[in-house]
C-alpha cells in the first residue's frame, strides 16, 4: 500500500506496572537503523511499547539547550512512578494534550491518565540504567477505566510471574523454555533476563498486584489521593479468612509482618488493613496475624505513630 | 570501568605490554554489553586483536612447514556478494545456518567432512542476507548451527555458476557468538512438525502417497523424471520431491538422511538428491498408513499457500461457471465460496463438477487437492472431478449457517496465520490514527487519496467514505484495524451528518482526540476479514463494538483464578 520503505511489524504493547518497568536495567537494540529498541524487565518482558495508566503527579516544561521544548512528567500507579517526556518530536495531538494537562496540574486538578508509550532507557556515566517513556497517544480516563486498566495489568503481570517461575526449573535454552510451556513472546526476554538479573525477588510484585486489585474492587482510593488515606476500620470478615490459610509458625508470621512493613513504609507507616491483607496473602491465618501484630507492638518492635498505622522502631 | 575487568586486563597486558589499558577495557565492555560475551570468554579474541596490533608484520617462515612462507594477504569482505570465484584467503563474518557431518572416501581414505549453509551480514537483524553453501574439510569442531563466526583464510569455489566457500584445514574459525539454534546431531531423526524451513535434516517417516511426475526444463530442452509424494510421522506430514528414482511404495517406513528442506510459498517440502541416504526402517510401533493419513485432513483455518495433497470436508455455499479466453480459445473455470466451522475461503475447479446452484449449500469431501492463495485468502484448486465426493450431510451440526458463520479467533493467531474470512476477535485499542473519519477514495481503484492524489491514477475528486484506522493489541501481537462506514457510525453512535458536524465543530485533530477518550486502552470486538503479509496483519471490519467490562468483578475473578488473597 504505502510505497517505498518496508516497515517492520508493529511492536505489541505490554500492560505493565511502574515497579516492573522502572526496575528494569537491561536493554537491547539491534544494529540496524530501524531496529526496535527494547527494555527487558526482570520478569522477562521484552518491552518496546507499553499501555500504562495512573495519576499525573507532575508535568513541567524544560527549556533545552538547543531551543526545543521538552515536557517532563511523572505518573504514579499503585506500584510506583513512571517518568515520561513529550518533546517536539511528538504528534500534534499529543503536544496539544500536554498543554491542557500542564494547565490542569498547575491548577492542582487531579488527572488520571492512560498512555500508549514507547520505552526509553539511558545509562549514566556511572553505569546506572534508567528507564523512561515517550507517550505516542494518551487520554484522560475515569476511575472505572483506570480500574479496568489495573485488572488487565494485574492479570498480565501474574501471567508473566507464572512464566518466570516456570522458566526457573527449565533448561535455560530456547528449546528448554518452549518445552516448559513458555509462550513464544516471552522466550527471548526470559533467556536474557535470567542471565542479567540473576536471582530475583518477585514477592514485591505480588504486593503491588494486591494493592492494585484492592483499588479495582473499590477498596482504596489511593489513585485519586496521592497522600495516604486514613486507616479503614478493621472489617474482620471483609476478606482474607480463607479456610486454607496455613497457620505458619509464630516467628514466621512476625518476620513476615516486619518485612511487609519494611517494604511498604513510605515514611508514614503502613495501615492495619494493608499489613493484614498482605500477611494473609502470604498464607497466614488472619486472626493469628492480628494477634502477632499486637504482640509486635507490645514488645516494642513496632510503634504506632498514628492510630492504626505501624512503623518499625528504628 | 577498568576496575571491573582488572584481572583480565592484566592478563592481556602480560602478553601485550604495549597495549593501551583503556582500549582493552573498552573492548571487554563492548563484548559484554553488545554481544553478551563475558570477559573470560572474550579473552582470546581480545588478546589476538591486541597482539595483531603490536606485531603488525608477521615474520616470514614462522608458521608451520606445510604453509607457504610468503606472508599471506587476507582479503577482508563483509558481504558474500563482494567475492569472485577465484578469491583465495578471504576473511568474512557469517552466521552458520546448518552444519552436517558426513563420512566421505577421499583418495581411498575414510574421512569426515562437513557441509551446510552460511549467511552473511550476521549482525543486522532484518537486513539483506545472502546464503551460500560451504564445505568444511576440517571439520572444525567449533562450527555449530546458529553461531556467528569469523572465517579467516577460506577460499571461494565456483561450480556451474554456483558459488560456495571452502573451509580448509588451515582456515581459522573464531566464534564470535555462540550458537543459539538447536543443534541436531547428524543422523538423529527429527519430528516432521519441528523441521526447520530450510536446511538438511534426517527424518523417519512412512510413505503415505507417491506418484511419478515430470519437470519440464524452462528452455525446452526436455524434461526430468521425478517422484513426488508425502511422508508422515505422528507429528505431521510433509511433501517430498525426489530427483532420483524412488521405488518405495505407500506404507513403507523409511529413514532418510541428508534430505534438504525447501520452503515454497508457505509450505516446506523435502528434496531428495544424489547425496540423500534412504533406507527401509523397522519400527513395529510406528503408526500405520490409515492413522497417519488422517493428518492430511485439514480445516480451512489450517490451509497454507502452496499446500498439496490436502483432504478436507467443506460446504459449498456459492458456485458459478466463468469463461475466459486463452490463446484465442474460450475456456471455462468453475469457482465459488466454501466454508467449514473454522472459516470460509474460495474454491476453483478446472473441470465441471456435478453441482447445480439449487443444491447449495452442499457438503463435499475433497481429496488430494492443492492450495493457492489470492490476496492472502486461500483458494482450493481442483484439477479433476474425481477429487470431489458429494456427501449426504455435513459431519457437523447441520443447523450451522456457514455462509454467515463467524469464528472467534485470538488476536495473535490472526496476526501470524493465513488471511481469513468470517472471523471475529477482541483486543485493546492502542492507537486511533489521525486519518480516522472522512476520507476520499480514488474513483478508479478505491484507494485512499493523499492530498487529492491517487498513487496510481493521479489527481481526482474522489468519493467520500468514512472509516476508522486503529491499532489493536493483546500484549503479544498487534493488528491494524480498519472499520468500514457502517461499522464506524455504529461504533461512535452517530449518523453521517452528526459526524460531519462533530468534525466541523471540533476540527480533525480534536475530533480524533475525542475518539481516543472513548476508545484508547479499552477493549473492542471486531468482525470481518484479515489480510496478512510480512508487515503484519490488517483486519477489515464490517462490524465493531466496544466491550463493556466490570472492573470489580474482573478483579475478584483474578483473585480467585490466581489465588491472590
Amino acid at each position: 500500500m504505502q510505497s517505498g520503505t518496508t516497515r517492520a511489524k508493529r511492536q505489541p504493547a505490554w500492560h505493565m506496572l511502574a515497579s516492573e518497568f522502572s526496575e528494569a536495567t537491561l536493554n537491547e537494540k539491534g544494529s540496524g537503523e530501524y531496529d526496535p529498541s527494547f527494555v527487558i524487565t526482570k520478569l522477562g518482558a521484552k518491552v518496546n511499547r507499553v499501555v500504562v495508566a495512573g495519576l499525573l503527579e507532575r508535568l513541567e516544561v524544560r527549556e533545552t539547550s538547543n531551543g526545543s521544548t521538552l515536557y517532563q512528567g511523572q505518573m504514579r500507579d499503585p506500584s510506583g512512578v513512571h517518568y515520561f517526556s513529550v518533546g517536539d518530536y511528538a504528534s500534534e495531538s499529543m503536544r496539544e494534550l500536554t498543554l491542557t494537562l500542564v494547565e490542569k496540574t498547575e491548577a492542582g486538578e487531579p488527572v488520571l491518565l492512560l498512555m500508549v508509550a514507547k520505552s526509553r532507557w539511558y545509562q549514566t556515566d556511572e553505569g546506572a540504567v534508567y528507564t523512561s517513556l515517550r507517550p505516542e497517544e494518551a487520554c484522560e480516563i475515569d476511575a472505572q477505566q483506570y480500574a479496568l486498566w489495573l485488572t488487565r495489568t494485574c492479570e498480565d503481570t501474574l501471567q508473566r510471574m507464572k512464566h518466570f517461575t516456570d522458566s526457573l526449573s527449565a533448561e535455560p535454552t530456547r528449546e528448554g523454555l518452549v518445552a516448559a510451556g513458555i509462550p513464544e513472546h516471552m522466550v527471548d526476554g526470559l533467556l536474557v533476563s535470567r542471565n542479567h538479573y540473576g536471582e530475583i525477588e518477585i514477592e514485591n510484585y505480588t504486593l503491588n498486584i494486591m494493592q492494585a486489585l484492592d483499588i479495582a474492587e473499590g477498596r482504596m482510593e489511593a489513585a485519586s489521593q496521592p497522600v495516604a488515606a486514613p486507616a479503614p476500620s478493621a472489617d474482620a470478615d471483609a476478606d482474607g479468612d480463607s479456610g486454607d490459610a496455613a497457620a505458619g509458625s509464630e516467628t514466621e508470621v512476625k518476620d513476615t509482618i516486619v518485612s511487609i512493613i519494611e517494604q511498604l513504609d513510605q515514611g508514614d507507616g503502613v495501615d492495619f488493613e494493608t499489613v493484614l491483607t498482605n500477611t494473609v496473602a502470604r498464607g497466614f491465618d488472619r486472626s493469628l496475624a492480628e494477634e502477632k501484630l499486637d504482640e509486635l507492638s507490645n514488645e516494642g518492635t513496632l510503634h504506632e505513630p498514628r492510630f492504626g498505622w505501624f512503623r518499625i522502631v528504628a | 570501568m577498568s576496575e571491573k575487568y582488572e584481572t583480565h586486563i592484566k592478563s592481556i597486558l602480560a602478553e601485550c605490554p604495549d597495549a593501551d589499558p583503556e582500549a582493552i577495557s573498552a573492548a571487554f565492555a563492548k563484548y559484554e554489553s553488545e554481544f553478551f560475551i563475558p570477559p573470560q570468554d572474550a579473552m582470546r579474541s581480545i588478546l589476538r586483536r591486541f597482539k595483531g596490533e603490536t606485531t603488525p608484520t608477521p615474520s616470514a617462515g614462522s608458521s608451520g612447514s606445510s604453509s607457504s612462507s610468503a606472508p599471506k594477504t587476507t582479503r577482508k569482505v563483509s558481504r558474500l556478494s563482494e567475492l569472485k570465484g577465484t578469491d583465495r584467503e578471504i576473511e568474512i563474518e557469517v552466521e552458520i545456518i546448518s552444519h552436517n557431518i558426513r563420512d566421505q572416501t577421499i583418495r581411498g581414505e575414510q574421512k569426515q567432512i562437513a557441509f551446510g549453509l552460511l549467511e552473511d551480514n550476521p549482525w543486522e537483524e532484518d537486513g539483506e542476507k545472502n546464503r551460500w553453501e560451504y564445505k568444511d574439510w576440517g571439520p572444525n569442531s567449533n562450527i555449530t548451527p546458529g553461531s556467528v563466526v569469523r572465517i579467516e583464510g577460506a577460499s571461494v569455489n565456483e561450480y556451474q555458476g554456483k558459488m560456495s566457500l571452502n573451509i580448509n584445514q588451515s582456515t581459522r574459525i573464531a566464534v564470535i557468538r555462540e550458537g543459539t539454534r538447536p543443534v541436531t546431531a547428524p543422523g538423529e531423526p527429527q519430528d516432521i512438525s519441528s523441521l526447520p524451513s530450510e536446511g538438511y535434516v534426517c527424518i523417519v517417516g512412512r510413505v503415505i502417497a507417491t506418484r511419478p511426475d515430470q519437470i519440464h526444463r524452462k528452455d525446452g530442452s526436455g524434461s526430468i523424471d521425478i517422484i513426488r509424494g508425502r511422508l508422515a510421522d505422528e507429528t505431521g506430514t510433509i511433501g517430498f520431491l525426489s530427483w532420483e528414482p524412488l521405488e518405495h511404495e505407500v506404507g513403507t517406513l523409511l529413514k532418510i538422511e541428508g534430505a534438504q528442506v525447501r520452503t515454497f510459498r508457505d509450505t516446506p517440502e523435502l528434496n531428495f538428491g544424489r547425496t540423500t541416504k534412504i533406507e527401509v526402517y523397522h519400527d513395529k510401533n510406528f503408526a500405520d498408513v490409515d492413522v497417519l493419513s488422517k493428518q492430511t485432513v485439514l480445516t480451512l483455518s489450517e490451509l497454507r499457500d502452496g499446500a498439496q495433497d490436502v483432504d478436507a470436508v467443506v460446504q459449498i455455499t456459492e458456485w458459478a461457471k466463468r469463461s475466459f479466453t486463452r490463446d484465442g480459445e474460450e475456456r471455462f473455470l468453475w469457482s465459488g465460496q466454501i466454508a467449514d466451522p473454522t472459516g470460509r475461503c474460495r474454491m476453483s475447479a478446472w473441470n465441471e463438477l456435478p453441482i447445480t446452484e439449487d443444491q447449495l449449500p452442499l457438503t463435499v469431501r475433497l481429496k488430494g487437492v492443492r492450495v493457492r492463495s489470492w490476496q492472502g485468502i486461500p483458494d482450493i484448486t481442483i484439477d479433476n472431478a474425481d477429487q470431489v465426493e458429494i456427501l449426504d450431510a455435513p459431519p457437523w451440526d447441520s443447523e450451522l449457517d456457514l455462509k454467515n458463520h463467524v469464528v472467534e479467533v485470538p488476536l495473535h493467531e490472526l496476526s501470524s496465520g493465513a488471511s481469513r474470512i468470517g472471523i471475529s476477535t477482541s483486543a485493546i485499542v492502542v492507537s486511533v490514527r489521525e486519518d480516522s473519519g472522512f476520507i476520499q477514495r480514488c474513483t478508479e481503484c478505491r484507494r485512499v487519496l493523499r492530498e487529492g492524489v491517487c498513487a496510481d491514477h493521479g489527481a481526482n475528486d474522489g468519493n467520500s467514505d468514512i472509516r476508522l484506522r486503529l491499532a489493536i493489541d493483546n500484549g503479544r501481537s498487534s493488528v491494524s484495524l480498519l472499520t468500514n462506514k457502517d461499522a464506524t457510525l455504529s461504533l461512535i453512535g452517530m449518523n453521517e451528518s452528526e459526524l460531519q458536524d462533530a468534525i466541523n465543530d471540533a476540527g480533525q485533530v480534536a475530533f480524533v482526540q475525542s475518539l481516543r477518550g472513548k476508545m484508547l486502552g479499552r477493549k473492542i470486538n471486531a468482525t470481518g476479514r484479515t489480510i496478512v503479509d510480512e508487515q503484519g496483519a490488517m483486519l477489515l471490519a464490517d462490524g465493531a463494538s466496544m466491550v463493556e467490562e466490570d472492573a470489580g468483578l474482573r478483579a475478584t475473578e483474578i483473585r480467585a483464578q490466581w489465588r491472590v488473597a
